[in-house]
């Protein structure tokens, strides 16, 4: 019996009314039981589909629930569909997303109220509810109504803490920056529609397909307004602002909304209308320039932060550059590819660091962590193989999938992004050894009272750390490199259904390279990867830190400059925050308050006025009534014998 | 001839004793001259040869509803008028003016329209009762008996109106 | 002309002035009484006006019409003296110039 592909999403909604409604009342073991069982119950049934159906060699599956819009000729349906693309997102969301409910059962018991935990695991199941719908859905609205519904979740959850007032401020930021993009998204799905008359997935692409030529002027825009959507929710640069403020918000949530899932959902987005991209070749040429820009900005503010969590955000960011430099040049399965290894070594790094940040009862800085690679064992060797999985080194998983898309720039003859992606790799590396070194390595720099409760995590965070470092470790050989034989990549083979023909200039598939550059090119990525990890060992771990603290002093407006994240938020707050403010003060105080309010007021002050002057004829006096009356006979009597001689 | 003569007479001193009415300061002597009035009237209606009306006229109008107002005149000591000046000047002035207006007005109409030239009708007036207590009790029943029933409640509003409170 | 040789024209030049002089006393006078005795006046006036065009137009109705009027008028002259006695009651006075509860 199949179980049908709708009761995937729909287990963790039916998790999130029950926690919702009940978990205050039934305590922290039901909302555990529930929250963690919806996901893990969603993970085994979406198992059951996709496991034959990776194996398998079916086309796409389409389930249609029911009819949802018909108003003249635009219809528009509640179907969800099963193809390759689907397949692999809904793979690691659920397991992945099952890992990290797992997980928050340990980070979050001792510290919330029953109400509290109820509230973050209602929101986390309704982010997967959410995150499963735009993954699975075959239409633009469809998605379009995960796509929301994953903003609103991540605004939740990053407001969690929201007596706090910077994590208040910080899920307000995070919604408003992302409405921009939604905006984008909004107006692209307006175009496809103009467009196509429909926004069916198959029949969009299908018709694009088959007429390029008719197509691919308009496209242009439509892509561009898709890509901004994408901007926005996978934080590229200049909407990237959001991103790091996120991280007021539990780890276990940055781990799962903005490190694994939500931010990918630009991207599987962008490989979902490849077709349409594809006959845009401006809107790819922009993609991938900005992707790459914005892979080494954030690689250079990482070098320079503080916070663990920071870091990993702005890792987070330089990554999903990487993924849309990839999908720019139309390396789409390695776009994906990475997407799916990003997801398994940044959850991991996020939920280490979440393990660090509880053992030190809420420390964040690595300025006061250090020697912990002693105390907290399993947490050490999982965030040191995730970080070596991140930096690219073989044979662990970040190194095929960031070489797959360093291989394809190279090959499309886009020498000046490869060239900053290789940058970017070696500071990658710098970064994440950086961190690792300032926090588990050296002596203990914090307070000799955290110093005293620092402890391994429980099982229930450790047991998912281990998961994630064994598939960070060996996540990569799904998409072998060519140069170990032409059906190596099985990912590559896995997607390239989802990548139909398209006969249009510069729309063509993968380019090759003979297999002598792409071991050349492996070789050089490994050396840059090993270059960084080697200087941040010696300036870290061996010198304990002088060398970079000698060059912070030399260049002092340089490194405040990174170390403010080249103050992008201070230049938005200038240009667009406060004039806004300004505006709706004015709009307030002027056009409400003195315009529309005295213009009603002085309508009542009127009315009033009339009110008081006719006030003078109700005498009382019945004589002046009956004078009155008269007065009217009269004027009548002579108003009708005018009429008549 | 002599009809006119004595209608014009009629007519001439129920003018004049409304005007005593209503220029007479003393209440009783104003109901009196009224009364004076309305007998004069009645000779006018029975120069109209409407003698039942005249009659009605006298015995209705002149003696119960004129009795009934000296004997509520009489019930409340209702003083003279005492003649002031008038702290109302607009209101004497633009009564004044309407009434003349007025007055002007609808006997410039009456006298316009006073010849008619419609055709007699089927019951010709000669001035005896019988024709109009056929028509009372033939056509106009219900209203008639409506009639007696607006009595009733004018007897019972009357009654409710007037009577002390407190006491049955 | 009328059935007796009155002409309708004085008919109703006595009854417009027996109009008038009833609309000047409900207008002038300030007693209550004396402006409900003009209002009576003016009923009159109207019950000769009709009874002068039934004699001209040769019908019976308009003694039937004046017959209900008089009826009418001493039901409400009925019921008016009752009000008034009852308003002299609470304010003892029926000089209209006081009776104003309804000013402003």
């Amino acid at each position: 019996m199949t179980l049908p592909l709708w009761l995937v999403p729909a287990l963790p909604l039916a998790g999130f009314f029950l926690c919702l409604f009940f978990g205050r009342r039934l305590g922290k073991a039901f909302v555990s039981a529930v929250g963690v069982g919806s996901v893990g119950l969603a993970t085994v049934a979406a198992a059951t589909r996709l496991i034959p159906y990776f194996s398998g060699d079916e086309g796409p599956l389409v389930e249609t629930l029911a009819p949802w819009i018909r108003a003249g000729n635009f219809s528009v349906d509640l179907s969800l569909r099963l193809d390759p693309l689907s397949a692999l997102m809904v793979s690691f969301v659920t397991f992945v997303g099952f890992l990290i409910h797992v997980y928050s059962v340990g980070y979050m018991k001792h510290d919330e109220t029953d109400a509290g935990y109820a509230r973050y695991f209602a929101y986390l199941n309704l982010f997967l509810f959410a995150m499963l719908v735009l993954v699975l859905a075959n239409n633009f609205l469809l998605m379009f109504v995960g796509w929301e519904g994953v903003g609103l979740c991540s605004y939740l959850l990053i407001g969690y803490y929201y007596e706090r007032e910077y994590a208040a401020a910080a899920g307000r930021k995070a919604f408003v920056v992302n409405r921009i993009g939604d905006f984008g998204f909004l107006l692209g799905m307006f175009g496809l529609f103009s467009l196509f008359g429909t926004l069916d997935f198959d029949s969009v692409f299908a018709t694009a397909a088959a007429d390029p030529n008719r197509y691919a002027p308009g496209l242009t825009l439509v892509c561009v307004l898709l890509f901004l959507g994408a901007m926005g929710k996978s934080a590229q640069f200049p909407l990237h602002v959001w991103l790091p403020d996120a991280m007021a918000g539990p780890t276990p949530v940055s781990a799962l909304i903005h490190a694994a899932t939500m931010v990918t959902a630009g991207v599987y987005m962008v490989t979902r209308c490849n077709v349409l991209f594809r006959l845009a070749p401006e809107a790819m040429g922009a993609i991938a320039i900005l992707g790459a820009f914005t892979a080494i900005f954030a690689a250079v503010i990482a070098i320079a932060q503080n916070d663990i969590k920071k870091v990993l955000a702005y890792s987070t960011l330089s990554q999903l550059g990487y993924m849309f430099l990839a999908c720019g040049v139309g390396a789409w399965v390695a776009g994906m590819f990475h997407v799916v290894t990003h997801a398994f070594f940044k959850a991991c790094l996020f939920l280490g660091s979440g393990a660090v940040i509880h053992a030190l009862g809420g420390e964040q800085d690595v300025r006061r962590m250090g020697g912990l690679a002693r105390k907290l064992p399993v947490t050490y060797r999982t965030f040191l193989i995730a970080t070596l999985a991140l930096a690219g080194i073989p044979p662990l998983a970040g190194f095929f999938s960031k070489d797959a898309i360093l291989a394809e720039v190279f090959a499309a003859h886009r020498q000046l992004l490869f060239a900053i992606g290789l940058v970017t790799a070696g500071l990658t590396a710098f970064y994440m050894y950086r961190l690792v070194s300032l926090t588990f390595g050296g002596e203990f720099r914090g307070s000799p009272e955290k110093a005293a409760h620092v402890h391994e995590a429980p099982r229930s965070m450790t047991v998912p750390l281990v998961v994630l470092a064994f598939l960070s470790a060996v996540g990569g050989f799904i998409g072998l490199p060519a140069v170990f034989g032409e059906r190596a990549s099985w990912i590559a083979g896995f997607l390239a259904p989802v990548l139909a023909p398209v006969r249009f200039p510069g729309a063509e598939g993968a380019h090759h390279l003979p297999h002598s550059t792409e071991w050349l090119l492996m070789g050089i990525s490994v050396t840059v990867a090993l270059l960084g990890l080697l200087v941040a060992w010696k300036w870290y771990a061996k010198d304990g830190g002088r060398t970079p603290a000698l060059i912070a002093a030399r260049f002092p407006a340089l490194y405040a400059l990174v170390s403010d994240r080249f103050r992008v938020d201070e230049f938005y707050d200038a240009v667009i925050v406060r004039p806004f403010v300004w505006l709706a003060r004015v709009l307030w105080k002027v056009v409400d308050v003195l315009i529309i309010d005295g213009v009603l007021n002085a309508g009542a002050f009127v009315v009033e006025l009339v009110g008081d002057s006719l006030r003078f004829l109700q005498t009382g006096n019945v004589r002046n009534y009956a004078l009155t009356f008269l007065l009217g006979i009269v004027a009548l009597l002579l108003f009708v014998m005018g009429g008549a001689p | 001839m002599t009809a006119r003569l004595v209608f014009d007479v009629a007519a001439g001193l129920a003018i004049l004793f409304a005007a005593v009415m209503v220029v007479h300061r003393h209440p009783v002597k104003s109901v009196l001259a009224l009364v004076v009035s309305f007998f004069a009237l009645s000779v006018a209606y029975v120069m109209l040869s409407a003698p039942l009306i005249a009659a009605l006229q006298v015995i209705v109008y002149a003696g119960a509803i004129l009795v009934l107002f000296l004997f509520v005149l009489m019930l409340l000591n209702v003083p003279e008028e005492v003649r002031q000046k008038s702290g109302r000047p607009i209101h004497h002035t633009l009564s004044a003016l309407a009434i003349v207006v007025f007055a002007a007005v609808l006997l410039g109409a009456l006298r316009a329209h006073g010849a008619t030239n419609a055709a007699p009708s089927t019951s010709p007036l000669t001035g005896e009762v019988a024709p109009v207590a056929r028509l009372l009790f033939s056509e106009h029943l219900l209203s008639f008996e409506a009639l007696s029933i607006l009595l009733l409640a004018a007897l019972v509003g009357a009654f409710a109106l007037a009577r002390r409170e407190g006491r049955t | 002309m009328t059935a007796n040789g009155i002409p309708l024209g004085d008919v109703l030049l006595a009854s417009g002035a027996l109009f008038a002089l009833g609309l000047a006393g409900a207008l002038m006078r300030r007693n209550a009484i004396s402006i409900f005795l003009a209002i009576e006046l003016m009923m009159n006036s109207a019950n000769l006006a009709i009874l002068g065009y039934a004699s001209t137009l040769q019908s019976v109705e308009g003694q039937i019409v004046v017959f209900f009027v008089i009826a009418i008028a001493a039901a409400e002259a009925a019921v008016g003296l009752a009000i008034f006695v009852a308003m002299f009651r609470h304010t003892e006075t029926i000089d209209v110039n006081r009776i104003n509860l309804l000013k402003w």
